[in-house]
């Protein structure tokens, strides 16, 4: 045993000569300097995202631990902590709650003597959502026969699609007009032959075109209907693209032209155009639509769910391979148009734990109006459910202020519930999010991202109540807040 | 169809020689000496299925030829060298489907699905190990056919009848390599196999899948007419060719009597399975009790089910589900409690090696809803119970069915 450890102590000696030498000298703190925290936005009283962070050096730019850094509001009235010492890594962080003033609030951070002292951090403070409580005002229990999917409300008319079989097919596009108050009357529908569901609808932005995907039948694809009588929808054209059907369809003026992006489902087997995509129609006139480019996603994953197209640049959700896809269809920064798109980027978002996987479904691209921030995509990540009863799937946020390098920063997860389409009330920066069983959200997505926003759930209703709630979509307009429920039907809520 | 198989055929020959299989084989073919041999045999029904109701409140009945199938086995090197084939043409006969209400899978509802043309295409190879472990025989096969995992093949059991909980008893029509060491009484296999099931007839395993889903069975015999077993399989993604579906965890326990039982011939089997989907989120339970008593010339069957089936996105036909899935969902989980009586009596042959047996069948039924969901028993069949009727004629020729599920020398009956 002595003669062991005797020959341990030899190699450890051996090895401690052979590596480099310990330093001896002092480390003397020199300069300190802000490395993170600066510039968050968020909302009075709450804490950011971000903890502010400095870091203090000696003369040659090496990190020095066990400084004390003292840290004090200087404007703003919020808190931080009196004093934090760096870490292995010349590193000081505090966590910054904002304070009751709304606008620029200040904190510094300082250590007596060194060169920069003190350091100066910006906030801003915005105010706290006002009136973001969600309340059912009308509607409701108004499509008993079928199943109910999305929405779209322009002007003083709404139209829903319809879903799988109940009493009867989801063949119908249910068209409604509001009253003075906002409330939905079934005034009327049309039939889309040989279809089972109509999974997308969506009125252009001059309220003269209706546009939905029908699938689940033979007869799948996107059609046009006119709407200078918007009570009764005059069919225009359709596009078939057979039994695979269309998913989604969304609308976009690009450069003059109005553009129609449709998700095509994947075929049957056997299908020759059994490949899922991304499928451009030029819809300027809708009564000859015509294909412009097909994004094929050959053999992989489930295809493409959704578009979000704004600005000239379309987000394509396709699942959990490629999951998001950013393409420029018309911005200009990637040289892309809608007959030859140019990708920028692409992401797999995270599964967060949930079946199966990232299940990449929609988006919204967050243009802050506020901070004039166009930073954040919202996706939706729709999980394993059964429909009807159970679901799962979060929320994640993606900064995209790089396009071509997105990066996932953010989520909301609602136990019990997995979300779905989303609006936003964009000068209000609440996201709203149709959540299946859970109903409808409001999220507070002001200011800076990050982490878990559980602490950011404004407000939650079911319309139907429980057991009789399915929300699939939402939309803000003329002041109410829009839901579609396949369980419930057609509401009207308020968000004051 | 056969011509367009025939380089998948050719490529897996080519890769087995480049496996150990032979390497495997050639101490047994040294010791061979018994001749080639090989058995041929044809099987089939005449179906007449009445069922009430069917989806959307109807009745239905309809005359079918199921099960048409074609078997060649063969022997070499003293039975070390087996081949199974099975060719099956329900693709031709019933491309649509044959009426069974509670069946699913594969794009079907309701209706059970056509198999696929080569049901079977197996060698098996099979050797004793020398002294001291004369007692231990092992068995390598290759091929398409069964996985080891789980119950035979209903098709080769007393109803005509398919169980609701065929795809949660048995894995079958995958590429599929299998070991199994054997020693007395107990053997184990281990499988590994594509997990995607087939989408249609004229379909063949996803190859490059192959190996990304395994499974275990051990089997204990405790004597010569009881057969015990219990399994395990890991498959990914079965409903979703390509690999990005939902995966399964499923169990079977099963006890299965084949023999004599106070003068007569008596069948049986109890079995246990449950598949778990998507991490949990999804979770099929199934109890089945079945037996057969022959004597003479008449058999007696009788069948107890209970077994929990996913009601899948149907499409504008009621008897077929959205494939390929584009999502994680269900509509929901329905519960098939089911009794089914039949008999049946075999005719004199007129031609040796023809045999034929008309029978006649009744299964009563019940529905039940298993949790939430959007599927509605009541609105989509008009009641929660069901009948049917099925009568037939079954015809085989030549070598008698096989126990389909189960590969090697010691499993030809």
């Amino acid at each position: 045993m002595t003669i062991r450890l005797t020959r341990l102590m030899l190699v450890a000696l051996a090895l401690a000569a052979c590596g480099d030498s310990p330093r001896t000298d002092p480390l003397v703190a020199t300069q300190i300097s802000m490395v993170g925290g600066n510039e968050q936005v968020g909302r009075v009283g709450s804490v950011l995202a971000d903890p502010l962070a400095v870091s203090v050096t000696d003369a040659a730019d090496n990190p020095v631990p066990d400084v004390t850094v003292t840290w004090s509001v200087i404007a703003g009235g919020g808190s931080v902590s009196a004093s934090s010492i760096t870490d292995g890594g010349g590193i000081a962080t505090t966590p910054f709650t904002l304070g009751p003033a709304v606008g620029a609030q200040r904190v510094e951070a300082q250590v007596p003597g060194l060169l920069n002292s003190p350091v100066v951090f910006t906030a801003t403070a915005a105010e706290e959502p006002q009136g973001s409580e969600l309340t059912v005002v009308g509607g409701g229990n108004n499509v008993a026969e079928r199943f109910s999917s999305d929405l779209w409300v322009h002007g003083n008319y709404a139209y829903t699609g319809t879903w799988g079989l109940r009493q009867a097919e989801g063949d119908r596009l249910n068209v409604w007009s509001l009253n003075a108050g906002g409330s939905p009357n079934l005034i009327g529908s049309v039939t889309i032959p040989g279809v089972g569901t109509v999974s997308d609808v969506q009125v252009s932005e001059d309220g003269q075109l209706l546009v939905l995907s029908g699938e689940r039948g033979p007869q799948g694809g996107i059609f046009f209907y006119g709407l200078s009588n918007p009570a009764a929808p005059s069919f225009l054209g359709s596009v078939l693209v057979g039994e695979a059907g269309v998913h989604t369809v969304t609308l976009s003026t690009i450069n003059g032209r109005r553009y129609a992006f449709a998700a095509r489902n994947p075929g049957p087997p056997g299908d020759p155009a059994d490949d899922p995509a991304l499928l451009i129609y030029d819809v300027t006139d809708p009564e000859a639509p015509a294909l412009v480019h097909t994004e094929l996603f050959p053999e992989r994953d489930y295809g493409i769910h959704d578009t979000y197209v704004r600005d000239g640049i379309a987000f394509a959700f396709a699942w959990d391979d490629p999951g998001l896809v950013i393409y420029d269809v018309g911005n200009g920064i990637g040289g892309g148009s809608p007959a030859a798109p140019a990708e920028m980027s692409r992401l797999v978002t995270s599964a967060n734990g949930i079946c199966c996987g990232p299940s990449v479904h929609n988006g919204w691209w967050f243009h802050n109006p506020v901070t004039g921030e166009r930073r954040y995509l919202f996706v939706g990540q729709e999980g394993a459910a059964t429909i009807g009863s159970q679901s799962s799937g979060d929320i994640h946020v993606v900064d995209v202020s790089d396009l071509t390098n997105p990066t996932e920063v953010a989520f909301f997860h609602l136990n019990g519930a997995g979300t779905h389409n989303f609006w936003m009330d964009e000068e209000r920066q609440i996201l709203y999010a149709a959540y299946y069983n859970g109903g409808v959200i409001a999220l507070d997505v002001s200011g800076t991202l990050s982490g878990n926003l559980a602490d950011r759930l404004i407000s939650q209703v079911k319309p139907g109540g429980e057991g009789n709630t399915y929300t699939w979509g939402v939309q803000l307009a003329n002041g109410f807040l829009y839901a579609i429920d396949m369980l419930s039907g057609f509401w009207q809520l308020t968000t004051e | 169809m056969i011509s367009s198989q025939l380089p998948v055929i050719l490529s897996v020959a080519n890769g087995l020689r480049r496996t150990a299989f032979l390497a495997f084989l050639l101490p047994s073919l040294a010791q061979a000496q018994s001749s080639p041999w090989i058995r041929l045999g044809a099987h089939g029904v005449l179906l007449y299925a009445y069922a009430d109701p069917v989806p959307r409140g109807r009745t239905l009945g309809e005359v079918r030829l199921v099960q048409p199938t074609l078997m060649a086995h063969a022997g070499a090197f003293s039975d070390r060298l087996r081949f199974v084939g099975t060719l099956n043409l329900e693709g031709q006969t019933i491309p649509n489907g044959a009426l069974t209400p509670g069946a699913w899978g594969e794009g079907f509802i309701d209706r059970r699905h056509p198999h696929t043309y080569a049901h079977e295409l197996m060698l098996t190879a099979e050797h004793r190990l020398s002294a001291p472990l004369g007692g231990i025989r092992t068995v390598l096969s290759v091929g398409k056919g069964f996985v080891p995992f789980g119950t035979d093949d209903p098709m080769v059991r007393p109803a005509a009848r398919y169980p609701v909980n065929h795809h949660l008893a048995q894995i079958l029509e995958r590429a599929v390599a299998s070991a199994k060491v054997g020693a007395g009484p107990v053997a184990i296999e281990v499988g590994l196999f594509n997990g995607d099931e087939p989408e249609r007839a004229g379909q063949w395993p996803n190859v490059r899948r192959f190996g990304d889903s395994w499974s275990g069975r051990v089997t204990v015999l405790p004597q010569e007419s009881l057969e015990l077993q219990a399994s395990f399989a890991d498959v990914h993604s079965p409903e979703h060719r390509l690999g990005s579906g939902t995966d399964q965890h499923k169990w079977s326990v099963s006890a299965r009597w084949d023999g004599p039982l106070g003068g007569s011939q008596v069948y049986g089997l109890a079995e246990w399975a449950r598949t778990s989907e998507a991490e949990g989120t999804f979770v099929f339970h199934s109890l089945l009790a079945e037996g057969a008593w022959t004597t003479a010339r008449s058999r007696l069957h009788y069948r107890f089910e209970r077994t929990e089936r996913p009601e899948e996105e149907r499409t504008l036909s009621p008897f077929r589900s959205v494939r390929p899935h584009f999502e994680d969902s269900i509509h929901g989980i329905t519960r098939w409690t089911i009794h089914t009586a039949g008999y049946g009596f075999a005719l004199q042959g007129a031609k040796k090696g023809v045999r034929g047996m008309p029978f006649v069948e009744l299964s009563y039924g019940r529905m039940a809803q298993v949790g939430g969901g959007v599927f509605d028993i009541e609105r989509f069949y008009g009641r929660t119970s069901f009948w049917s009727l099925s009568a037939g004629l079954r015809v085989d020729l030549g070598m008698t069915m096989h126990r389909m599920g189960r590969y090697g020398v010691d499993h030809d009956h």
